[in-house]
């Protein structure tokens, strides 16, 4: 059930492959079982490598032997943490938290490990199974630390201290952001609605697990290293780093990647080690992380605790908004670590010109938190939101209007929010009236809250949001301290069989760029589709990049390719001009020819033309030979998509239990450069975004600080079983900041589900007064929440006493 | 064809506890005669030894469906059945599909845009292709059901569904025959 607008006729760009719904370059050899994901990846004598890892949250290891592991048939290389820190130095960060320390994290845990599944010793070996057995064989004593898994107990005085060689509590940093005089606004206000909000630990889990194949050549120096990876570059900075090499030495190759959604940003340890065991052998070294390394080795998301609170005049203004909160880092700052945007776009689509934001980036002994599609934006989204209901009730107002009042309308915009953040352009009440008609909310809001038939009560709930999407400079990042540009940068080659190569950083994680890629070298110059190919991911072939993530790539690379389209263009009439002995101007490029405008027998094959460029045979005396363009293209900001999603629920006051039956996002992605890859993006954003909210949370046991479902058996991903119908509507207010108004696309899906489907619950059971303040929203939570406001006064606590996992009173509090 | 565990370095090898097995089997419709470990899972056999890498492995513990294939006509998790029990049986992978031209319900994934990184790809074409071998014309929501134990982290499924419709409305006879089964 799909409704798209027709405003989407009015794409800006006119042409053949720009705005069409063109088949995927990638969907041939994937629907063949054709790809070559890392694991496919077999070289001649090829060792495997196995990792042993720490057991507890926090531990000191006090030994490691490796004699009886050493002495197995099949058993080639061992690594323990004091050959590895003579080989190696300590993994870097690519996008630090400002003030943040570094943290000396290597690849095999030094002296005490803060996480369970934290690497301790590798093995290589002839199979799989006999380096397994190996680690079986390893012996490991370790001596168990006091850990701290909650991450407002971890910021209490007597907390255990993570990594008291540098910090001396486990705050990690503490960045504030804010404008005007919040503090001031909040005593005057009419009202305040205030509230704790708890954001579940989750993870991205892509199907393809992470994995890395090292070979090294040392007469040619030469570290060649297939990873899954969405930032093949950055990767081969960080591995010149942490393995004291030159970025010279290195070539890193993601082809197919399945799956990325933030996670796959940089370099872990299991990189580091192949490569160390591969250059010790001189053997190629494979490891393949199994489901079970990957829910403890790779990274988690979004954990965090909120307190937000919205000032309010009587009829509604918003006067004031403040976000402080404490968001988990987990045991180590990964490359990517601790999601940064929550204060971005606290504020939401909002005018708020008085506020603030404080972040208290906390160490706890977990899995280290990572990026995660969306990287901070659906916390904040679920607070705001939920508040911005609360307050619709407390004034007694209709939750849409009051959206309505507070939003930024396009006069407004460029809009600078008190964290700093221009808000470019757009039509957010738009969104809403458009999610509020199609939901139905008049109809609904008309209604009394009487039961159905089949006796459970419906509700509708909103949330309306505003998605950063890409970098808004090089500046900005270098005051972060950021290690990459807000760029992207493409190579145009012709070839003599008439094609354009373009060549990128950029690698295929499922994001449809070697289509869109195609599609706009295609539309700028002039050719046809299927004439354009796209070779992606690796880093011998691609100028040197940034790489896919924070839904920057189309915005940047856009730029790019329409430059270097442009220039190839340019010279390919020059060089036809010449060649045909007519001007310039008279002539076009059409698929495969340049012709003449008027006279069509005027002509010369696009693969006639290229050839004479790169054998220069032919070409006018000042024209130097070749047919190739780098072109880099930086962005003037960053783009906001907006929009709004619209949940109906129906709920059964007796369990708890709650069936989303519909579900509506109205969302803006500026120009689009094929409707078919962007719904995709929405729709699987969404089903993440569902999955956040509704059941998927890491649970770690507070006892034993142990993940307790760290399994595919336990940690629940929707399946198709599972999701309700999305009907989706867009806009298309084009970007003033982006080459062709393009908005990034990729993330924007995760953000609204939690808030709408818990205003939707809120909404149901409005009667009960049931309040819902943390994700994810479970039957559980919903018993829970009415289990507590319909026995307020009972001694017994209606549910099991949630103390042990719950958030403490103490941790954050406003200043 | 005869394969010896020894040339395959990935799983089990020289180093294997136990002796081989015999096993005579047919893969994507040519016959197979090897010997393989007896701890080595089909997904691995079929990967390593036979170098059919379209079957990918997401999870090995039967969860999440990458490595769906067809074995006498039913959609089986391959990471949970061993080599070994392949013996007399025929086993179909997403390799056997496609001639020159794509099959229907590759062509249909591709169509409805049912894929993005295309990991999961496999799974939902065999899930399929042993869906088509029960005939009939499911529903939307008996293909959801059918469905549901192949995870997909990028499309959130509803045009896996689609596809999987279109190709049954589109193609009844192939879908009732499960298309032709090709060498390998």
């Amino acid at each position: 059930m799909t409704a798209l607008e027709d405003s989407r006729e009015q794409t800006a760009v006119a042409g053949g492959s720009l705005g069409a719904s063109l088949s995927r370059k990638e969907d041939e050899r994937l629907v063949r079982g054709d790809g070559r994901f890392t694991d496919d990846v077999e070289p001649a004598r090829v060792l495997y490598m196995a990792v042993a890892r720490c057991p507890y949250p926090h531990a000191r290891i006090t030994s490691v032997d490796t004699s009886a592991a050493d002495r197995m048939d099949g058993v080639e290389h061992v690594l323990d943490p004091a050959t590895l820190r003579r080989l190696s130095d300590p993994i870097t960060v690519l996008r630090p938290v400002p003030g943040a320390p570094t943290l000396p994290y290597y690849a095999l845990a030094q002296d005490v490990a803060t996480h369970e599944g934290q690497p301790v010793a590798s093995v290589v070996a002839t199979s799989r199974h006999v380096a397994e057995d190996a680690v079986e064989a390893l012996e490991i004593t370790y001596e168990p630390l006091p850990h701290v898994t909650d991450v407002l107990a971890a910021l209490e005085p007597d907390a255990p201290v993570l990594h008291p060689s540098v910090l001396e509590s486990n705050l990690l940093a503490a960045n504030s952001s804010g404008s005007g005089d919040p503090d001031a606004r909040l005593a005057e206000a009419d009202v305040v609605e205030e509230g704790r909000f708890r954001i579940g630990r989750v993870t991205a889990l892509p199907m393809e697990t992470r994995g890395v194949v090292a070979q090294w050549r040392p007469g040619a120096r030469e570290l060649v290293v297939h990873c899954s990876t969405q930032v093949p570059h950055l990767v081969r900075k960080q591995l010149a780093e942490s393995l004291r090499l030159s970025e010279s030495d290195i070539r890193t190759v993601a082809s197919d990647v399945g799956g990325g959604f933030g996670l796959k940003l940089g370099v872990f340890p299991e990189d580091v080690l192949a490569c160390l065991h591969a250059m010790a052998l001189r053997r190629p070294v494979k490891w393949s992380e199994d489901r079970a390394e990957h829910f403890r080795a790779s990274t988690h998301a979004r954990e965090s605790v909120h307190d937000y609170r919205i000032a309010a005049a009587a009829d509604g203004t918003i006067l004031a908004m403040t976000d402080v909160y404490a968001t988990d880092i987990g045991g180590w700052n990964s490359p990517f670590g601790s999601a940064q945007l929550s204060s971005v776009v606290f504020n939401g689509p909002y005018r708020v010109e008085d506020g603030y934001t404080e972040r208290r980036v906390t160490l706890t002994n977990k899995t280290p938190i990572g990026a995660y599609r969306g990287y901070g934006q659906p916390e904040v989204n679920f607070a705001y939101e939920r508040l911005m209901d609360r307050l619709a009730r407390r004034l007694d107002l209709d939750p849409v209007e009051l959206r309505a009042r507070n939003m930024l309308t396009p006069r407004e915009l460029p809009w600078r929010n008190p964290s700093g953040a221009v808000y470019d352009s757009g039509d957010y009440e738009h969104c809403l009236r458009m999610a509020a008609e199609r939901i139905g909310w008049a109809e609904h809001r008309g209604h009394s809250r009487t039961p159905r038939e089949d006796g459970r009560l419906v509700g509708i709930g909103f949330s309306s949001f505003v998605e950063r999407t890409g970098y808004a400079s090089a500046r900005f990042l270098a005051k972060r301290g950021s290690q990459f540009g807000a760029h992207e940068s493409v190579t145009l080659r012709a070839n003599r069989s008439g094609g354009i190569d373009v060549y990128t950083g950029v690698s295929s994680i499922g994001q449809s760029s070697e289509t869109a890629f195609a599609q706009v070298v295609a539309e700028v110059f002039g050719t046809d589709y299927d004439l354009v190919r796209v070779h992606a991911g690796d880093t011998a072939a691609s100028p040197l990049n940034t790489g896919s993530f924070a839904s920057r790539t189309m915005i940047a690379a856009a730029g790019a390719l329409r430059e270097a389209a442009h220039a190839l263009a340019a010279k390919t009439l020059r060089l036809a001009a010449w060649r045909l002995e007519v001007a310039e101007e008279d002539l076009e490029i059409a698929g495969s020819v340049v012709r003449h405008r008027r006279d069509g027998d005027v002509a010369a094959t696009l693969a006639d033309l290229y050839t004479v460029a790169i054998t220069g045979q032919g070409i006018p005396p000042e024209e130097d030979p070749g047919l190739e363009a780098t072109a880099h293209f930086e962005p003037a900001d960053a783009a906001y998509s907006f929009g709004t999603a619209a949940a109906a629920v129906s709920v059964d006051p007796e369990t708890g239990e709650f069936d989303v039956e519909r579900f509506v996002m109205v969302h803006d992605a500026g120009t689009v450069v094929n409707p078919k890859i962007v719904d995709g993006q929405v729709r699987g954003a969404l089903a993440q975004g569902f999955g956040a909210a509704l059941s998927e949370e890491l649970r770690y046991d507070p006892e034993t600080g142990q993940l307790i479902n760290g399994s595919m058996m336990d940690y629940f991903v929707p399946t198709a079983a599972d999701l309700p119908s999305m009907e989706l509507l867009h806009t298309e207010v084009p970007s003033p900041v982006t080459p062709f108004g393009i908005r990034g696309v990729g993330e924007v899906g995760t953000i609204p589900p939690g808030a709408a489907v818990a205003n939707a619950v809120c909404d149901a059971l409005a009667e009960y007064g049931v309040d819902l303040d943390s994700l994810p929203i479970t039957p559980e939570t919903v018993w829970r929440a009415l289990a507590a406001v319909s026995e307020p006064a009972s001694p017994e606590p209606a549910a099991p006493d949630p103390a042990g996992t719950g958030p403490s009173d103490q941790g954050v509090e406003f200043r | 064809m005869t394969e010896t565990a020894t040339s395959h370095g990935g799983t089990d090898g020289e180093h294997a506890p136990a002796a081989l097995v015999e096993l005579d089997t047919t893969v994507n419709g040519d016959a197979v005669r090897t010997q393989v470990p007896p701890r080595l899972h089909v997904a691995d056999f079929l990967r390593q030894h036979l170098g059919l890498t379209g079957t990918h492995l997401g999870c090995e513990q039967g969860s999440c469906g990458m490595c769906t294939v067809v074995v006498d006509g039913e959609a089986v998790k391959s990471c949970l059945m061993l080599a070994c029990q392949l013996d007399g049986r025929s086993v179909q992978t997403v390799e056997s599909l496609a001639g020159d031209e794509l099959a229907p319900v590759q062509q249909a994934l591709s169509d409805e845009h049912g894929l993005q990184c295309g990991f999961c790809s496999p799974g939902f074409l065999m899930t399929a292709t042993a869906l088509g071998y029960q005939g009939g014309c499911p529903s939307r929501g008996e293909i959801r059901e059918e469905i549901a134990g192949v995870l997909c982290r990028c499309t959130g499924y509803e045009n896996v569904v689609s596809a999987i419709e279109r190709w049954f409305a589109e193609h009844p006879q192939q879908a009732g025959s499960g298309g032709e089964v090709r060498s390998v």
